[in-house]
């Protein structure tokens, strides 16, 4: 069957765009069920996009940069937790901080480790890999199974999360946390420490999205299967000074759109992502200027939030410190 | 209150003067005010030590040399303030709506789309020069204040202006850059707008104090104008009852979104006025990239002042001289500038820790939180 309406290659291109959110999304999900408002998104996946280069540059191997990278979004998550849960800062501040805290603190260090800011040099990525078999359906094979290991892994957090949250132990107390802090505190289950778990979870989500952004694809990947378009999208395997530009936020605001669910939070984030898509391969027919081009998926994460944002159920106690009477 | 007798049997203690009263009471508040800022400042520098001995400098030359590029000379005070000018009007961006319980990240696109109508307006409009200077500045207050508007509105819809305010500043960012470069676009070798003519420039304040110009006391008479709008206005009233409580205002017939989108607005009306006023005083016209963060730190600011006008030109100049005595830090002690960034980050961090506080000072420092407080989660 011939792909003649070039099926496949926007369907590649809307998961490209998609999987940053849908790590991050997914890391909002976990922080905000367990009651604390995750704002931090944007930095945590900032800071482990420059911590997972600085590992695979140090090691030449990929796999080390994503644990680097998963390393610092678990530290930056603990720190957003001991700030806005054992101190009772204001949860939105503390999440503000932590992103003015990784914009300076990755300039910083882009300074300290490379020598100079911009962008890093280019250091060893996730190739895509061929899954044999399921690549080879026809128009949508390619596009779903000829991609980074992350992406897979992302198809595999989704069912995970569903389960963990709907039929685990700990996705119940996370939940109720999130919801009615008192109870679980009577229940004699610490308030604290489930939302310590949720933002430490939320961290290396959105660490697994930064990860993604910064090495998830390989130069030579990225030419194969986008033809030419490669250079309006950030997935190239290096670190650059700010590359995350508000993903963290989309991601927020699909989580917000997906009503707090993993599957609605993850179809948003397919959403945003196909619409990006859409612009990216087929915006060259349109004379639009380019930062009219750029503006779109601001301008519509503003749309789906002001549409269907009114509507949408909070976490009860999200955003509220706990404090023990 | 002294409730005790006018006269007692014994030993009357001598009557305090009024005057004297008062001033000791607010400098009591003023002083205990200053407990967060002060607590989460020494926690910064000493989180900002073991970042400087991390990358193997010396933390008292680093210091000494921060200090002294922020406050140590006339030429370093010209520059502090030079910073701290925009930061003035940034701060008053997300002070003013934080009093209505909104928080404002959306400082950084207003000033953008100021700077561009200021431009615009000084680049097209002929006449007497004050008269120019005038219409410009009110162009870019009032760009601000209907792109402050827009997340004012959208809240009522349901969405949370923390994103949409971010969201708006990428917009506003690449809707500059093209009118820079489209409509607007100049012939200078570097990309971005034609330059304002000199007589429309604002003039330096002189007094060795560089390129500090008067856009300073605009800076200070728009905190004053903020302070009397929340303070001594219905109006600010409203604003104020809206933040504290919602609910409560509700009942007592005040509407809450008009007010906080009203709040909102007034915010990018102040960061819209430091965007004109940043072009006009320093750099005369819109360049592509513009200078980025004005409005981010402005955050920053806002938090360190506790979100009162003569907090946010303290913070302002705290930050300004951060943000000047780190050029001379990279300079002698090869610390890079993004430290600045950072320890203005870590501020941030601690300036709402109530737990630290209590630490410190024990269950007193509830008392000492201010009622106004965001964390209400992300729904509508």
């Amino acid at each position: 069957m011939d792909d003649v309406l070039g099926l496949g290659p926007l369907l590649a291109s809307t998961i490209r765009f998609a999987t940053p959110l849908g790590f991050a999304a997914l890391g909002g999900l976990f922080s905000e069920r367990s009651g604390v408002v995750n704002i931090a998104l944007e930095g945590m996946m900032l800071i482990s996009a420059f911590a997972g280069v600085v590992g695979s540059y140090a090691s030449g191997s990929a796999l080390v940069g994503l644990a680097t990278g998963l390393a610092a979004g678990l530290l930056i998550g603990l720190v957003h937790a001991a700030v806005s849960v054992s101190l009772q800062a204001d949860q939105i501040i503390s999440g503000t901080a932590i992103n003015l805290l990784a914009l300076g603190g990755t300039g910083f260090l882009m300074e300290t480790v490379f020598g100079s800011g911009g962008t890093s040099p280019r250091v060893s990525a996730f190739d895509p890999v061929r899954i044999p078999g399921l690549a080879d359906i026809p128009i949508i094979g390619e596009a779903l199974f000829n991609q980074s290991v992350l992406v897979y892994l992302l198809y595999l957090l989704v069912p995970l999360t569903v389960f963990v949250l709907r039929r685990t132990r700990f996705g119940l107390r996370l939940r109720a946390t999130g919801e009615v802090p008192e109870a679980v505190d009577t229940a004699g289950i610490s308030v604290v420490r489930m939302r310590y778990a949720g933002v430490a979870l939320s961290g290396m989500l959105a660490a697994l999205g930064g990860v993604y952004l910064s090495m998830g694809v390989a130069l030579s990947g990225m030419l194969a299967a986008l033809g030419g378009v490669y250079l309006s999208m950030s997935l190239l395997s290096a670190f650059t000074e700010n590359m995350t530009l508000g993903r963290g936020f989309i991601a927020l605001a699909a989580l917000i759109f997906g009503r707090w669910t993993p599957v609605g939070a993850i179809g948003a984030a397919l959403l945003f992502g196909l619409a990006q898509a859409l612009v990216v391969t087929r915006g060259s027919d349109v004379p639009i200027p380019q930062e009219f081009v750029a503006m779109f998926p601001y301008v519509l994460t503003i749309i789906a939030l002001a549409t269907f944002g009114g509507r949408a159920v909070a976490p009860a106690a999200s955003g509220k410190p706990y404090r023990k009477e | 209150m002294d409730t005790r007798p006018a006269e007692a049997p014994d030993a009357p203690p001598p009557p305090r003067r009024p005057a004297a009263e008062v001033v000791r009471r607010q400098l009591g508040a003023a002083g205990r005010a200053l407990v967060f800022p002060a607590v989460a400042a020494v926690l910064a520098f000493a989180v900002g030590a073991v970042v400087i001995l991390a990358t193997g400098q010396d933390v008292g030359a680093a210091y000494s040399a921060l200090f002294r590029g922020g406050f140590g000379s006339a030429g370093a005070w010209g520059r502090t303030l030079l910073n701290a000018t925009p930061l003035i009007f940034t701060g008053l961006a997300v002070a003013l709506p934080f009093r209505a319980g909104l928080f404002n990240i959306g400082g950084e696109g207003q000033l953008y789309l100021g700077a561009i109508a200021a431009v615009w307006v000084a680049t097209t409009l002929g006449g007497p020069a004050p008269l120019v200077v005038i219409a410009a500045i009110v162009a870019a207050g009032l760009a601000g204040f209907l792109w402050g508007a827009i997340p004012g509105a959208l809240k009522g819809l349901g969405a949370h202006e923390v994103i949409t305010t971010i969201m708006l500043n990428f917009i506003a960012i690449n809707l500059v850059t093209w009118l820079a470069l489209n409509p607007l676009a100049g012939a200078s070798a570097t990309p971005g707008t034609g330059s304002v003519a000199d007589p429309v420039r604002l003039a330096r304040l002189g007094a060795g104090l560089g390129r500090a110009h008067w856009g300073l006391l605009l800076g200070l008479v728009a905190a004053v104008i903020a302070y009397l709008v929340i303070w001594r206005t219905a109006r600010g009233f409203a604003i104020r009852a809206v933040g504290l409580a919602p609910e409560a205002a509700r009942y007592a017939g005040i509407p809450v979104a008009v007010n906080g989108l009203l709040a909102i607005a007034l915010g990018g009306l102040f960061a819209g006025i430091g965007g004109g006023i940043e072009v006009l005083g320093v750099y005369g016209r819109v360049s592509i990239p513009f200078v980025a963060n004005l409005g981010f730190n402005g955050i920053g600011v806002a938090l360190l002042g506790r979100n009162h006008p003569a907090g946010v030109v303290l913070g302002a100049i705290f930050f300004g001289g951060l943000a000047a005595g780190a050029q001379e830090m990279q300079f002698a002690a090869d610390v890079p500038l993004d430290l600045a960034d950072v320890l203005l980050a870590v501020v941030l961090l601690f300036v709402t820790a109530t737990g630290i506080a209590e630490l410190l000072i024990g269950r007193r420092a509830r008392a000492l939180v201010d009622g106004t407080t965001l964390g209400r989660g992300l729904a509508g």
